[in-house]
């Protein structure tokens, strides 16, 4: 059987498609992991000042810790744009049309984004009220600028649909914005994992600023105890 | 371009042929026999014994304002001149190919644009001196690991990071200082001592001192220069340190961490002096509270 | 290759994209100027808009930071950021792309600068060679001011009788002397050669991403106004680890600092994507992993330390901007914060980052040492081996930076042998520049020179670093002038000499005239001698216990400062000497044949100056590019049998 093949070629470099889409997967995979390191350092700060309680402010006034469910609620959105897009992808991929899915991924990712946006505006404390709030303004903070990334790169996917752009030869964008909107689905979730489960602080007895407690030489024992300011 | 290379690869079917290595003895004499085997190796002795000197100067350089005046100090030194003295043949060795290179081994020059072509033998990896190579550095850097560690838990110890002031072999009582930055001084208070506070350290003699050290402002460091002890000063938190200082004299303190516009001018003395002079100076300090 | 894995489509199905009217499109009215004007014009803008709203909104903090204007000032600043971007054409690409408007053959031919002449070096040009010059310029643009002020801090530590300088005016210009030329020396090998030559070596027609290259040098030239306007406008006090809280009282200028760290890091970032992927994906046919050139599995490995750990650096610089533009709490104990959060976060990328300097300047003087030599590398997969070390345990090191801090005295333990161990790794580097260099003839040109110097002070600065990563010696040494001297010997010694070799020994490729050498050569070792006496003596007043970044001291250390200074005036001399040779060759040195040091290197065998897609016909390798000398003549063992002796390395 001879088989007429017309692998479809990239029209700037002249490659097929399919050499420039697993070059421009692993330019992906290298961003995700540039932006994993950020996001680490964004839970970092979150656990550190939860686990120190410098100066015993940590908490915000009056314990005022943010609603849970909001956090869930946003989560989930990442979580199901992810899904839409990817979902989206294989249908463009066999031949079928997925500007449908696409577009409702669009809706949903605005949603979210708009949700984000209004649980920033709402929390029932101010970015200045200590760690707390601090670290939590910035995982929302951190959370909204992937939703907003995700919806703008899926605004451009639905166009690139649409034009046919994005077709069963060549549905690779799809692909890489998908492999994107995941990374952000599940760095959305670790801010809510942090941010519901890690409220009151464990260390109760934080020193007050500028100040020595009076503990006698012999007491203070170990390296390691030294090591917290609780010492 | 490299042309394509036709040699036949190794059959990894046939049995490996004999090689006829002399024994490491025999390759030992063969080498050394190398006129410039020979001259780096003595080269490499010569400069090993210029260099070893240089832990004397380190240590000169180190004791140029009155130290080592604490047991800590003292390791310290002892950590420098011992680092400098092991390093010094890996220096040297270093030292001796690259100068041996430039005048041993030949060079040639350029005839205007037309590149020299100079023919230098192909060695492509040598399993002898890879192996000694990578032997000698991991050896040395063990040692200075393993001598880091002793080192360091003997000066924790000293420093009572570890050990309890009342197990200390000079089971003296300490004298506890609450060491205070903020820029751009030092306030030392002695909660035992009626809580009185001084701009200058003062401290007896043969007992161990020990410092609760903050700070109220900026990070600053309290490097204590002669006794060799060094802490940051944090501000939110309480850092620990201490010293058996050995030495009667007046030291210096600075902050080793830059702190605004005065960091430089924030340093004052350490007094260390007899346990009487210590009784009367408190007795004089006794009472007025600088603060 | 079965036809039944091959799907089939007819070409059909792929729509080509329109050309829109001339090609380029909208950057055909971009370049510097307009970028340069929309910049200053946004910037303007939100500089009278958010004084209207952000001043009366800001408030002043427990720790007196002037919330409302320190907003406004990193609005602005990001704002200018902005502006230009748009305004020199970046943001053309993402627009098109997501309006479905792809490029042309003939739209990528004008990005890439076709038929532009000069005037594609002043545009948002994606040609790799064009984006490598530009890095080469502002690399010396960023050298010229960090010396400067270089030269200014040895005046007033020469000058021990009186101040100079004001203290903050002092603090400022060591604060942006130390991150001015961290920046030089991180673009330093990467940028020039990195983008230049890294392609062309490897074989191909292009970098990966030849936009994102472009958007990486323009998000750099963005970032360092920013940075340099601080300092007329009360600069960073705070050294360039800018130490929080000591940053929150610094003028408003220091924003600058801030939003110039967050842009580069995106710039860094991109950039090693972009060399990554290059690397990776874009070898000539027959290039298989063993032949890569070590020049750039060494690009390599720095691009991946600067990948991974350079966000920390980033955020931890977003957190500090937010402290001073939100008043949120994250370094400012009073309020929840913590300082070592800020020094752990800055750390994580501070000391990988010396290797991301060290680490590509040592990988082109093994490329120099073959073929100045004419002897095969020493060992390929000893130097692989080193980088890999070095990349693996420059992640777990940083707590070396943190010993007197206090945060975790028993940490102490492990970070100690971590941090010696990384002198394994590095001696295995030292070995195969050894190696290459044994019982071969010298030609004594130039970059094999800096060859020599590079492992002189690599030697010197690695153990005194042996030195520091042991706690109770740091606990001597830490913020003393002793860690100036052993970081100037890594970074400048090794890391900028070998830059500087390296950059003579491309620079005939790179701009067509060969490198005049008698000039550049009195300029390269004058700054030799200057540096050894300047930083040798730095030891010595750091033995004696001068504290870093002081602008007044102790009558003692006088004389180890009076020969520092003296010192840094003659490396003065010398670069400057250097540079003038740099910039004559530039203009009118002799027309440079295309293989001046008969190198079997790629980007040797193409033509000079090199042409727009780098080959006529793409080249096919056979062998790694290190195929010299003759057979060794002392080896007796097996010299019959030569084909058994190269496997191992082919």
């Amino acid at each position: 059987m001879t088989v007429t093949r017309d692998i479809p070629l990239s029209p700037t470099t002249g490659e097929p498609v399919s050499v420039v889409a697993r070059r421009n997967r692993l330019g992906v995979w290298l961003c995700i992991i540039s932006d994993v390191t950020g996001v680490v350092a964004l839970l970092i700060a979150y656990a550190y000042l939860w686990a120190l309680n410098v100066n015993g402010a940590w908490a915000p006034p009056k314990d005022a810790f943010a609603d849970p469910v909001t956090f869930w609620v946003v989560a989930l959105g990442g979580i199901v744009t992810a899904a839409l897009i990817w979902f989206g992808y294989r249908t463009v991929a066999r031949g079928g049309r997925g500007v449908a899915i696409l577009a409702l991924a669009v809706l949903v990712v605005l949603a979210t984004f708009i949700l984000q946006i209004v649980q920033l505006s709402t929390f029932p404390f101010d970015i200045q009220d200590g760690g707390y709030a601090s670290a939590t303004f910035w995982l929302c903070i951190g959370a909204a600028f992937h939703l907003s990334l995700v919806l703008t790169l899926v605004i451009g996917v639905v166009g690139r649909t649409r034009a046919g752009l994005i077709n069963a030869a060549n549905p690779y964008h799809a692909r890489l914005v998908a492999m994107y909107a995941t990374w952000a689905a599940i760095a959305i979730f670790l801010g809510a994992l942090f941010a519901t489960t890690m409220t009151v602080s464990p260390n109760t007895q934080s020193p007050p600023f500028g100040e020595f407690q009076q503990v006698p030489a012999s007491a203070s024992a170990s390296p390691a105890a030294s090591a917290s300011p609780a010492s | 371009m490299s042309t394509v290379d036709q040699r036949p690869l190794a059959d990894p079917e046939q049995p490996e042929e004999p090689t006829n290595r002399p024994a490491p003895r025999d390759r030992f004499r063969e080498w050394i026999a190398r006129p410039y085997a020979r001259r780096i190796v003595i080269l490499t002795v010569i400069l090993t014994l210029l260099i070893v000197p240089v832990a004397f100067l380190v240590l000169h350089f180190m004791n140029l304002s009155g130290g080592p005046a604490s047991p800590v100090m003292y390791e310290i030194e002892k950590t420098m001149f011992v680092f400098t003295v092991v390093s010094a043949p890996l220096m040297a060795v270093t030292l001796a190919i690259l100068l041996y290179s430039l005048v041993g081994w030949g060079r040639v020059k350029a005839k205007g644009l037309e590149p020299p072509m100079q023919e230098s033998p192909a060695i492509r990896g040598n399993s002898t001196a890879t192996v000694l190579w990578i032997s000698a550095t991991s050896v040395l850097a063990f040692f200075l690991v393993v001598w880091g560690i002793t080192e360091l838990a003997t000066i924790t110890a000293y420093s009572y990071g570890s050990t309890a002031a009342d197990q200390q072999p000079n089971s003296q009582k300490a004298v506890v200082v609450n060491v205070t930055g903020q820029q751009w001084v030092w306030t030392f208070e002695y909660p035992d001592e009626q809580g009185i506070t001084s701009p200058t350290l003062v401290v007896p003699v043969n007992r161990p001192v020990y410092f609760n050290v903050t700070s109220l402002d900026v990070v600053h460091n309290f490097w204590a220069v002669e006794l060799g002890i060094k802490i940051d000063a944090n501000p939110g938190a309480v850092t620990n340190t201490g010293v058996t200082p050995t030495k009667l004299g007046t030291f210096n303190i600075r902050c080793a961490e830059l702190c605004g516009l005065h960091h430089a001018y924030m340093e004052t003395t350490v007094k260390v002096v007899t346990p009487e002079e210590y009784q009367a100076w408190v007795r004089e300090m006794g009472g007025k509270r600088m603060a | 290759m079965s036809t039944a894995t091959v799907s089939i489509h007819e070409q059909a199905d792929v729509p080509q994209p329109v050309q829109h009217g001339a090609p380029g499109g909208f950057v055909r009215h971009c370049n510097i100027l307009t970028g340069i004007a929309a910049g200053l014009v946004l910037a303007v803008v939100t500089y009278f808009v958010g004084s209207l709203w952000l001043v009366p909104w800001g408030t002043t903090t427990a720790n007196y930071v002037q919330v409302g204007n320190d907003a406004l000032w990193a609005a602005t600043f990001i704002a200018w950021v902005i502006g230009f971007m748009a305004g020199i054409g970046a943001f053309a690409g993402p627009i098109r792309w997501s309006l479905g408007r792809d490029l042309t053959h003939a739209d990528a031919e004008y990005l890439a600068g076709k038929d532009l002449g000069r005037a594609r070096y002043w545009k948002y040009t994606t040609d790799h060679k064009v984006v490598g010059l530009q890095y080469l310029v502002m690399a010396l643009v960023l050298f010229g001011v960090g010396g400067l002020l270089a030269m200014m801090i040895r005046t007033e530590l020469g000058v021990t009788w009186k101040e100079v300088f004001s203290p903050d005016f002092y603090n400022a210009i060591i604060g942006t002397h130390g991150i001015v030329m961290i920046i030089a020396m991180i673009i330093a090998v990467a940028g020039p050669l990195g983008n230049f030559i890294l392609p062309i070596m490897i074989g191909a027609r292009d970098m990966a991403f030849p936009r994102l290259n472009a958007l990486s040098f323009w998000l750099l030239f963005a970032a360092v106004p920013p940075l340099l306007i601080s300092l007329a406008m009360g600069g960073i006090r705070d050294g360039w680890s800018v130490y929080q809280p000591l940053s929150a009282q610094a003028p408003t200028g220091a924003i600058g600092y801030q939003v110039t760290i967050i842009v580069f890091a995106f710039s860094t970032g991109i950039a090693a994507v972009n060399l990554i992927t290059t690397t990776v994906t874009m070898r000539a046919r027959g290039m298989t992993w063993n032949r890569v050139p070590v020049f750039a599995i060494g690009i390599i490995a720095s691009s991946i330390m600067g990948l991974i750990w350079f966000p920390m650096f980033q955020y931890s610089q977003v957190l500090a901007l937010s402290d001073r533009a939100f008043g949120s709490s994250f370094f400012n104990p009073v309020n929840g914060g913590s300082v070592w959060l800020y020094e752990n976060l800055f750390w994580l990328l501070g000391h990988p980052e010396v290797y991301v300097v060290v680490i590509p300047a040592t990988a082109a003087m093994m490329e120099i040492a073959v073929v100045f030599m004419r002897k095969p590398l020493f060992s390929y997969k000893i130097a692989v081996a080193g980088f890999a070390g070095v990349v693996g345990i420059s992640a777990i090191v940083w707590v070396h930076h943190m010993y007197m801090t206090g945060w975790a005295p028993a940490a102490n333990y492990p970070f100690m042998l971590s941090t010696e161990l990384i002198s394994i790794p590095f001696g295995f580097l030292v070995l195969v520049l050894l190696g290459t260099i044994w019982r071969g003839k010298a030609w004594t040109s130039l970059p094999m020179m800096a060859v020599y110097v590079l492992l002189w002070n690599k030697v010197v600065g690695g153990i005194t670093g042996v030195y520091l990563s042991d706690t109770p010696v740091d606990q001597y040494m830490h913020g003393s002038m002793f860690v100036v001297a052993h970081f100037h010997f890594m970074l400048m010694g090794a890391g900028l000499f070998g830059a500087m070799g390296a950059i003579v020994y491309w620079f005939p490729k790179m701009t067509a005239r060969m490198f005049d050498e008698r000039i550049g050569s009195i300029g390269f070792w004058t700054a030799f001698f200057g540096f050894q006496l300047t930083f040798m003596s730095m030891f010595v007043a750091g033995l004696q216990g001068q504290p870093r970044r002081v602008l007044q001291f102790d009558n003692a250390f006088n004389i180890s400062n009076w020969l520092s200074t003296i010192g840094a005036y003659i490396i003065g001399i010398g670069m400057l000497i250097f540079l003038a040779a740099v910039i004559t060759s530039w203009r009118s040195g002799v027309k440079a044949p295309a293989n001046p040091w008969a190198s079997t290197s790629l980007e040797w065998q193409t033509q000079t100056p090199v042409p727009l897609e780098n080959f006529p016909v793409l080249p096919v390798v056979t062998s790694d590019p290190y195929d010299y000398g003759v057979p060794d003549p002392y080896d007796t063992a097996s010299s019959k049998d030569q084909a058994k002796q190269t496997v191992g390395a082919r």
